[in-house]
């Protein structure tokens, strides 16, 4: 698809069905849209900011005929590039898209804009006792429909899985402008899952305008502990050693000694900052069950040399711990000016190597990293802290973030467990992906957008889908 | 006339439909082969695992059938990691005792010993823990496909959380083989708790708002039961909030049975009213929580069926024909209303068979 550069054409259009000041294309605005929260800059041909499922429907019709993209954009916290605008084209933001309605308790779902955030969500679920599980560290910031884009993880997704899990129908915008509802409240719709391909698929298949999500019944008891440890891996042995004696906690969180000092530096929560890491764990259930669950947690921790193990006493207790958590990148800026935070996953059983070569990466390029991620599910987020200003650096971090993503492959990874690829990781699919395997998912981008509407450039490489398997388009083939 | 498949190994396996041939490939290679070699000579092909889930879709008549349960080696088992990786064909019932030795499982169902991964995957069918553990779809990491041009196609990965490319892998989950034979899987792993109970309960819905998330509650025409899992003191102290009488373990109920089965899905709020519409002498499972009516009848009976479809649509659910004989499949359409985006569904059925040989017709709208 070409872009337009300035079409006063599709301006005017999107101005008829939005108002002039939903329309936005002055510089400041277009500057201020033209990056999420990582590295990567593009530059938005407009702005529109969308109230409704009509309204994204006029949209995508009106650049559709223009041949300008789509980019769909929730609150902008994503840190793969995939709300960037690339190659220009029309941000769609959904962020006023914020309604949340009909809460069902007795199904426990609820109807949501895809601008709702994600903690207003289980804020305003929480006198009906239930919340919605998937929790980024951006959760008082980011939306549900930037979670649905990037199957969004946090913490707690180590018992509960990611945002697929909980997302049960969606109402989606096609590239012609068509409304599909997708799934429903009922187990098991019929046909093929397109809800499931949806999620995670950072706005390159549709734009979802509603999604039916899950929620989860809140534990009738918690018990958090914050463990500290003489190194990180011994940390990490713990998390392998929890793990392999069958018990799933809520989450398991590690932090390095730089982390921690970051943090503890301006948030003052007590945090053991001698000790080499500390691990957050939480166990969630009935009493009977919490209690026998941090015995086995404890123990497993001092089998690994853990030097101290603090409970939560009370929910504010519990809640600094986790503040010290999830403000953890919002911490680094003492550190350095800019920094550039890694999304990578290993199997849990090779936790203790991978830290070990993400320092000596670190060591090696001179960057510092600082370490922050959720350990149980074997997921990385090794954070670069430098100076974007000084040249060479952000090239020099680049290259670095290659490298974590080669070694993480090697030990059986992957690319991303919960920020996306967008533009970011889509030029390493290939370390996982061979020919036949991308094309095919060239062809599944291709069914469902085949003029590129919708975000193109991201999450495939380039030149995904030239892999015709030996054979001229098929002929009689039936579509 | 010559067998095109040449070396391919032919099945023996008993039961199968008619068809010209049938073969069992023992390696991915070879099932990529055989469908290469199907799809050059347009020979439609039905993809059999065990052959207990065959009752599902519209009926196919193939020209080949494509035994899986020579694909049936467990390529990796990693304790530590909770993941396992095995082939398509391998029976769960194996994979199931192989897990006990480290209290691990797969929670697939499997109420046949011949249930193979993948056609419990294909047919989308979950276990009764997923009130507690989510859907099989969960759990299903990565996959490797042949697709009906005979490609080999990998995606999602081997680790437990992973957003690199498109979910491929859910989209195989109940796609009923129509994307393609399912030739590897990584499954997650749930460590099994120490202890477990099942308890007789008066209400089932009074045990489900009582107990903090059961693994299962269920109603058979014999009563409600509230199954439990966890260590001891936490299933003996949740069992007691809700019954008098627990016995130690899981006496799970068989498959309701009948000449024709109905897989009957809503809201899981509708389901006391579900169980209320069946016609009397039907034998059922109902998942409380969850919305899914297992059921079975001893004759067509397409009149309570087809008004019991007609309710379930109306409140979002649906009505799948899961077994029966043959004329049966004459009468009725085994799935009813088509969901939404039957054409995207049939383009991406086109994209994985380009020649529509692979189970061809079963889908909803006879894709």
């Amino acid at each position: 698809m070409v872009t337009a550069l300035r079409d006063t054409g599709l301006r005017d259009e999107l101005v008829r069905h939005l108002g002039a000041d939903r329309v936005m294309d002055s510089p400041l605005e277009r500057h201020l849209y033209a990056k999420d929260a990582g590295v990567y800059r593009g530059d938005p041909t407009l702005v529109v900011i969308i109230e409704s499922t009509e309204e994204a429907v006029a949209v995508v019709k009106a650049a559709r005929r223009h041949r300008v993209p789509v980019v769909a954009r929730g609150a902008g916290t994503g840190l793969s590039a995939g709300a960037v605008p690339e190659v220009g084209g029309v941000v769609l933001v959904t962020t006023r898209m914020n309604r949340i309605e009909d809460i069902d308790v007795e199904n426990r779902t609820a109807w949501v804009g895809p601008g709702v955030i994600n903690l207003d969500l289980s804020q305003t679920t929480t006198p009906y006792g239930l919340h919605f599980a998937p929790d980024p560290s951006s959760q008082s910031a980011c939306t549900v429909g930037g979670n649905i884009a990037c199957n969004s993880g946090g913490p707690h997704c180590l018992a509960e899985g990611s945002t697929v899990n909980h997302v049960l129908a969606l109402e989606v915008v096609t590239d012609i402008g068509e409304v599909l509802l997708l799934g429903g409240a009922a187990p098991d719709p019929i046909g093929l899952d397109l809800r499931g391909i949806m999620v995670g698929s950072e706005g390159t298949l549709g734009i979802v305008t509603r999604a039916l999500v899950k929620l989860t019944p809140n534990p009738p008891d918690v018990r958090t502990l914050a463990v500290a440890f003489p190194t990180i891996e011994d940390a990490a042995s713990t998390v392998s050693g929890i793990i392999a004696a069958g018990l799933i906690p809520a989450a398991l969180e590690i932090m390095d000694q730089l982390m921690m000092k970051a943090i503890e530096n301006w948030l003052h929560a007590g945090l053991p900052t001698q000790a080499g890491a500390l691990l957050l764990a939480e166990v969630t259930g009935v009493t009977e069950a919490v209690e026998a669950e941090a015995r086995i947690v404890t123990d497993i921790a001092r089998s690994n040399h853990a030097s101290s193990v603090q409970v939560a006493t009370s929910p504010e207790q519990r809640a600094i711990m986790w503040k010290s958590r999830k403000s953890a990148f919002g911490a680094v800026a003492q550190a350095a000016p800019d920094y550039y935070l890694h999304d990578t996953v290993v199997p849990r059983t090779r936790l203790v190597e991978a830290m070990r070569m993400v320092y000596e990466i670190g060591e090696r390029h001179g960057i510092t990293m600082m370490n922050v991620f959720h350990a149980g599910d074997g997921n990385l987020h090794p954070l670069m802290a430098f100076d974007a200003s000084r040249p060479g650096q952000l090239e020099k971090v680049k290259a670095a973030a290659d490298e974590l993503v080669q070694i993480c492959v090697e030990q059986g990874g992957v690319l991303s467990g919960e920020h996306g690829i967008g533009m970011e990781k889509r030029h390493l699919m290939p370390l996982l992906f061979s020919e036949v395997d991308l094309d095919a998912q060239a062809r599944l981008k291709e069914v469902f957008d085949a003029d590129g509407v919708f975000n193109p450039g991201k999450v495939l490489p380039e030149g995904s889908r030239c892999f015709d398997f030996g054979r001229p388009v098929p002929k009689g083939a039936w579509v | 006339m010559k067998n095109p498949f040449g070396t391919i190994p032919l099945a023996d396996t008993e039961g199968l439909p008619p068809a010209e041939i049938a073969l069992a490939p023992t390696s991915l290679p070879d099932a990529a082969r055989a469908l290469r070699t199907a799809t050059d000579r347009r020979m439609e092909v039905l993809i059999w695992g065990g052959g207990n889930h065959q009752g599902y879709g519209h009926r196919v008549y193939p020209d080949v059938v494509l035994v899986t349960t020579s694909l049936n080696r467990v390529a990796s088992w990693e304790p530590e990691d909770l993941t396992l990786v095995a082939e398509g064909g391998t029976p769960i019932a194996r994979v199931e005792e192989m897990l006990a030795e480290h209290r691990q499982t797969t929670l697939l169902p499997h109420h046949s010993p011949t249930s193979t991964i993948g056609g419990v995957l294909a047919a989308g069918l979950s276990g009764y823990h997923r009130h507690r553990y989510g859907p099989s779809r969960d759990r299903l990491l990565e996959t490797t496909v042949v697709t009906g041009d005979g490609r080999t196609v990998r995606s999602g990965g081997r680790v437990v959380k992973n957003v690199t490319g498109y979910d491929i892998p859910r989209l195989m989950v109940g796609a009923l083989g129509r994307l393609g034979l399912i030739g590897a899987v990584c499954l997650k792993l749930v460590p099994t708790p120490s202890a477990a109970v099942t308890v007789t309960v008066d209400d089932p819905a009074a045990a489900l708002a009582a107990l903090y998330r059961p693994l299962a509650v269920l109603s058979t025409p014999q009563g409600h039961r509230a199954f439990l899992w966890g260590t001891r003191a936490e299933v003996e102290s949740q069992a007691g909030r809700v019954g008098t009488e627990a016995e130690s373990g899981h006496a799970w109920p068989p498959p309701p049975s009948g000449m024709t089965a109905w897989s009957l899905r809503v809201p899981p709020s509708r389901l006391p009213e579900a169980i209320g519409r069946l016609p009397r002498s039907w034998d059922y499972v109902a998942q409380h929580g969850v919305g899914m009516v297992e059921c079975a009848a001893d004759r067509f009976d397409l009149g309570p069926a087809t008004e019991l479809r007609g309710w379930a649509e109306s409140v979002g659910g649906a009505m799948v024909l899961a077994g029966g004989p043959e004329a049966l499949y004459r009468q009725v359409d085994p799935w009813g209303a088509p969901p939404a985006g039957l054409d995207y569904q049939r383009r991406l059925s086109a994209e994985f068979d380009p020649y529509r040989i692979l189970n061809r017709g079963r889908l909803p709208g006879g894709i």
